[in-house]
């Protein structure tokens, strides 16, 4: 059964997004629809990155590249979108609306049909090595310095801990939320008043200086450490972001289901300061039962998504928010006894859209039967070229880390040009 | 030294001798030195390897004196020898005890050393320690973790020799219920043979082939597909079997297979036998292809007359293997100096050489002519001057992190971190009064004697806190290889700053830390015993008049000195071994 959800709404949510940006964002006009924190998020300029993780593997049969009618095309149609000559599979009504905001890559072959290889190539845009993932990169250079958040911030509940900050300072490993339950030890112990807190640590703080003074060669030590006491005080002050019920419209808007209220989440710390924000939703991982499946996996996808994109549109957010909706690799084209399709990374797609990417385009193609890509192969670090470039960042040049020279993306891949806008 | 100065010093075996009187010639004119613990043995009659290894150091960098930061004080060094080979900071009783020592400094520091290395501790310690490096926190249950980490500290209790113990790791096939907590390195990897061939490689030999898998490393010139399939082909015959009556699992092995490859880049294609790196190729005996012991079915595990898998463990072992040697010797000098002679400590190539290869070298010969001897190692380099410097430093620059001028910060393990909170705070204590009563009252016969046996009391402490440790563990250790540098996140910070267990132990009870404080009056007393608890040493008068301005500002005294307490104890001086 699919909910009525109020879903047509992009005409108004396209002309409300030009009115913004013609108003220079944030006037009086707008002061019934935007909080002032998110009016002064737009006005900020900061870029961000909303990332989208379909765990398990999404079909890209069922999904962003189908071949209704073809041998192994499975027993979906595809539907027109919102640009003409694109069609996407049946089960995305709601995105397929929305596909003007959009755009898809289908040629892309991770070279793997392993869950953890193939998740550590999209997030590392790396065939292999210790480089940091998506959320942390861009944590590292999209964080405001007095930003309230996290840079990077994961919205999940299963999956081994992550290394996902390799080189890159601590600050920037992604925090792990567990579904949308607060972060642990957030809450200060009723014998503990919030003045002795304050005097504790500024007496911490004293001692901390003074040990490092004494060792300026070893600052990188000490420095981290007591970033992460910053940090944990701004975790400390946004508490009430992480405990705040939602909305029962908004429950009503996004679903009530654990993918809708960890959307919900996503959007509220978006738009209070966050920088990236990674949502998995979990389950594609359909050796049986494919159909069935993605019928109701991404039915709970579609109409989610959906909210979350048009509530950064109305605040004017899209154009500077990178939104990447993407797996660990797609599913075979055979199909298997059990009406399942098995890993498949030599042929998959993903969708990404808003800060710096062309809408509505499609990217490369796989051929008739979806067995291999014809057109336009490729590799996951064309694709996190072309996510920084598009957010601003010069991809072939090296990371921003002391005495170590590490080029930001693969050298051996580059920027997808026809996407960036 | 003159030869002729042993004869000055009675009743010490010799080489307990030689090492004593290298180190602490300001001890020749005190008192006789008490002898060294019976139980500590020195493997081997040898010079000293210390004075060797700082004349290297010294002589390595230009200007090294001029910049090289003096001894440490006999209180920086309790609290790093004991985090070092114990695991957690010395009591304030013990601290107190070293510090009115009139013993020469040389001299007590090297009892501390002996004392230390013989203590049921430092199995624990390296318990830890070789469990991280080995099984890198991997979750796997196939072999119990209780299990491996009994067979680890018991080898280290024995001192077992490294050679001993990886050549028990690599020919383990899990069927001797005996050996089987040995064969967790193959079967926790799911005897995934790539992954062990990377593991092998990194763990054991100290390179990371990873990207040799599919072609000649592109960037090191000395990272060979072929080194890559060597280690394979050792492992490639052998498979997981589940056995069908004990549901065990147990390594099978083949008496055929042999590996080849083709390069991504050039298509180019390979075949290799077994082979360690660039020592010999091992061929297989004639006419042992498809000759089995037992042959392999359904029902039972392949066991080959020849097999490959066994040669990997003697090959590993060997003599010729000198990247064996060179491994453990940069990966234990990193473990006591805080940075590995190479580093990354598995990426050593020849772009990434050692920062003192002479040192390395020296370490490495003298390893093998001591057996191996891992004990022996880590005393000759806390024995050391460069192990022994202070960490204060007015240099800004980052030398300081390769030539040894300085100590260098460790961060605690998440081990250690546990251990040392719950030493200063009490928990310790209160914890083994409380075993120690109850072992009384269940054991009145044996009790009394038992309940000082240092083997019993690590055992208990052991059981009663893990749970403790493992929340430790949970927030401060990660998943996966070395990494070089330190690491915080604002999730380890919130777990100090409210987390009930760290807050409970600020709790005053039963004579622990904050109720020793809350008894004394004076406020200079506080500030010491504080900082004695805490950081191991006495507070300095700027400091004592800080914690007197606190004191004095806060109305209620008991909750301001468990702030001061926190305070300490969440501070960069606490979090790192320095």
């Amino acid at each position: 059964m699919r909910r009525d959800i109020g879903c047509n709404r992009m005409d108004h949510a396209v002309s409300r997004r030009s009115f913004l940006g013609a108003s220079a964002a944030g006037s009086a006009v707008v002061g019934g629809l935007l909080t002032a924190a998110q009016a002064e998020q737009v006005r900020s300029g900061q870029k961000r990155i909303l990332q989208i993780f379909l765990q398990g593997g999404v079909s890209q049969f069922e999904s962003w590249d189908p071949k209704p009618g073809t041998r192994l095309g499975g027993p979906f149609r595809s539907i027109s979108t919102a640009v003409p000559g694109m069609e996407i599979c049946e089960l995305l009504p709601h995105t397929a609306q929305r596909m003007d905001k959009l755009s898809i890559v289908r040629s892309i072959n991770l070279k793997t049909n392993s869950h953890r290889v193939g998740q550590l190539r999209m997030e590392k845009g790396r065939i292999a090595g210790e480089y940091p993932y998506v959320g942390s990169v861009g944590a590292k250079y999209f964080t405001p310095p007095d930003a309230r958040l996290p840079g990077f911030i994961h919205i999940s509940t299963r999956g081994i801990t992550d290394n996902t900050n390799a080189f890159l300072p601590a600050q920037h490993a992604q925090l792990k939320l567990e579904g949308v339950k607060a972060p642990s030890n957030l809450v200060r112990s009723d014998k503990l008043s919030e003045e002795a807190a304050k005097r504790r640590d500024e007496f911490r703080r004293r001692l901390s200086e003074r040990f490092s003074a004494s060792r300026p060669g070893q600052k990188a030590y000490t420095e981290a450490f007591e970033s992460s006491f910053t940090l944990a005080d701004r975790l400390i002050s946004q508490k009430s972001l992480f405990e705040a019920e939602p909305s029962a419209k908004d429950v009503e808007r996004y679903g009530s289901h654990p993918f809708g209220l960890r959307c919900i989440l996503a959007r509220e710390l978006l738009m209070n300061g966050g920088t990236c924000v990674k949502v998995t939703h979990h389950g594609y991982d359909t050796h049986a039962e494919n159909f069935n499946f993605h019928l109701e996996q991404l039915g709970e996808f579609d109409h989610t998504f959906c909210m979350l994109l048009d509530d950064l549109a109305d605040a004017g957010m899209l154009e500077s928010t990178l939104v990447l909706v993407h797996s660990e690799f797609g599913r075979t084209p055979k199909i298997n006894q059990r009406y399942g399709r098995d890993h498949w990374g030599a042929s998959c797609s993903m969708a990404m859209g808003g800060c710096g990417i062309v809408p509505g385009a499609i990217v490369g193609a796989t051929n008739k039967e979806g067995t291999a890509v014809s057109e336009r192969e490729v590799a996951s670090g064309h694709l996190f070229h072309t996510y920084f470039s598009a957010l601003g960042l010069d991809t072939a040049s090296d990371h921003d880390i002391p005495g170590k020279s590490i080029p930001i993306g693969d050298p051996a891949a580059a920027p997808i040009e026809e996407l960036l806008a | 030294m003159s030869p002729s100065r042993t004869s000055a010093v009675h009743g010490l075996p010799l080489p307990a001798l030689v090492v004593l009187l290298a180190c602490a010639v300001a001890a020749a004119d005190g008192p006789p030195p008490p002898p060294l613990p019976e139980d500590f043995v020195v493997s081997q009659v040898s010079p000293p390897l210390h004075p060797q290894i700082d004349e290297l150091i010294s002589t390595a960098s230009p200007g090294f004196a001029d910049h090289a930061a003096d001894v440490c004080p006999d209180a920086e060094f309790i609290r790093r020898v004991y985090l070092d080979l114990a695991g957690t900071i010395p009591s304030a009783e013990v601290t107190r005890a070293f510090l009115a020592d009139a013993t020469p400094s040389a001299l007590k520091r090297q009892q501390l050393i002996n004392r230390l290395l013989a203590s049921p501790q430092h199995a624990r310690r390296m318990q830890y320690v070789f469990d991280e490096m080995l099984m890198e926190r991997r979750p796997g249950t196939t072999i119990p973790v209780a299990e491996w980490q009994n067979w680890l500290r018991q080898a280290f209790l024995d001192n077992k020799p490294w050679n001993q113990l990886v050549q028990e790791l690599l020919a383990a096939d899990g069927v001797d219920k005996e050996k089987r907590p040995a064969a967790k390195f193959y079967l926790d990897r799911n005897f995934d043979v790539d992954l062990i061939t990377r593991d092998v490689g990194r763990v054991f030999l100290g390179v990371d082939l990873e990207c040799a898998q599919c072609h000649d490393h592109p960037s090191i010139d000395g990272y060979l597909q072929r080194h890559y399939y060597g280690i394979t082909a050792f492992l490639k015959r052998s498979y997981l079997f589940t056995d069908p009556k004990s549901k065990q699992k147990v390594l099978g092995e083949k008496a055929e297979g042999d590996v080849k490859f083709t390069s991504v880049f050039t298509q180019e294609e390979g075949a290799t036998p077994p082979r360690l790196l660039n020592l010999p190729a091992i061929v297989d005996p004639e006419g042992t292809e498809k000759q089995y012991e037992v042959k392999p079915d359904g029902k039972n595990r392949g066991v080959p007359k020849y097999s490959r898998r066994l040669q990997l463990a003697g090959a590993m072992i060997s003599a010729d293997n000198i990247d064996f040697r060179r491994n453990i010797v940069n990966r234990l000098w990193a473990m006591m100096m805080g940075r590995g002679l190479v580093e990354p400590l598995d990426l050593r190539h020849a772009d990434n050489p050692p920062s003192h290869p002479k040192v390395l070298n020296l370490l490495a010969d003298e390893f093998l002519s001591h057996d191996y001897d891992v004990r022996w190692l880590l005393r000759e380099l806390a024995l050391s001057e460069a192990y022994q410097r202070g960490s204060r430093t007015q240099t800004k620059s980052d030398a300081a992190a390769t030539d040894y001028a300085s100590a260098l910060l460790k961060s605690l393990s998440a081990e250690q971190l546990a251990w040392s909170l719950m030493e200063a705070s009490g928990v310790t204590t209160q914890t083994l009064a409380a075993q120690q009563a109850a072992l009384l009252k269940s054991d009145p016969k044996n009790g009394p004697a038992k309940k000082d046996d240092p083997l019993w009391q690590d055992d208990v402490l052991h059981k009663a806190l893990k749970p403790h440790v493992d929340q430790f563990a949970l927030q401060f250790a990660h998943q996966g290889g070395q990494k070089t540098g330190f690491e915080s996140t604002a999730n380890q910070a919130l777990f100090l700053i409210n987390g009930s267990l760290v807050q409970g132990w600020l709790t005053p009870a039963n004579n622990n830390l904050t109720d020793r404080l809350r008894k004394l009056d004076d406020n200079a007393a506080v500030a010491e015993e504080l900082y004695v608890s805490l950081l191991n040493r006495i507070p300095t008068g700027d400091e004592i008049a800080e914690v007197t301005t606190y004191l004095d500002a806060v109305s209620e005294r008991d909750p301001a000195i468990q702030e001061i307490v926190w305070a300490v104890l969440a501070s960069a001086e606490f979090r790192f071994n320095h």
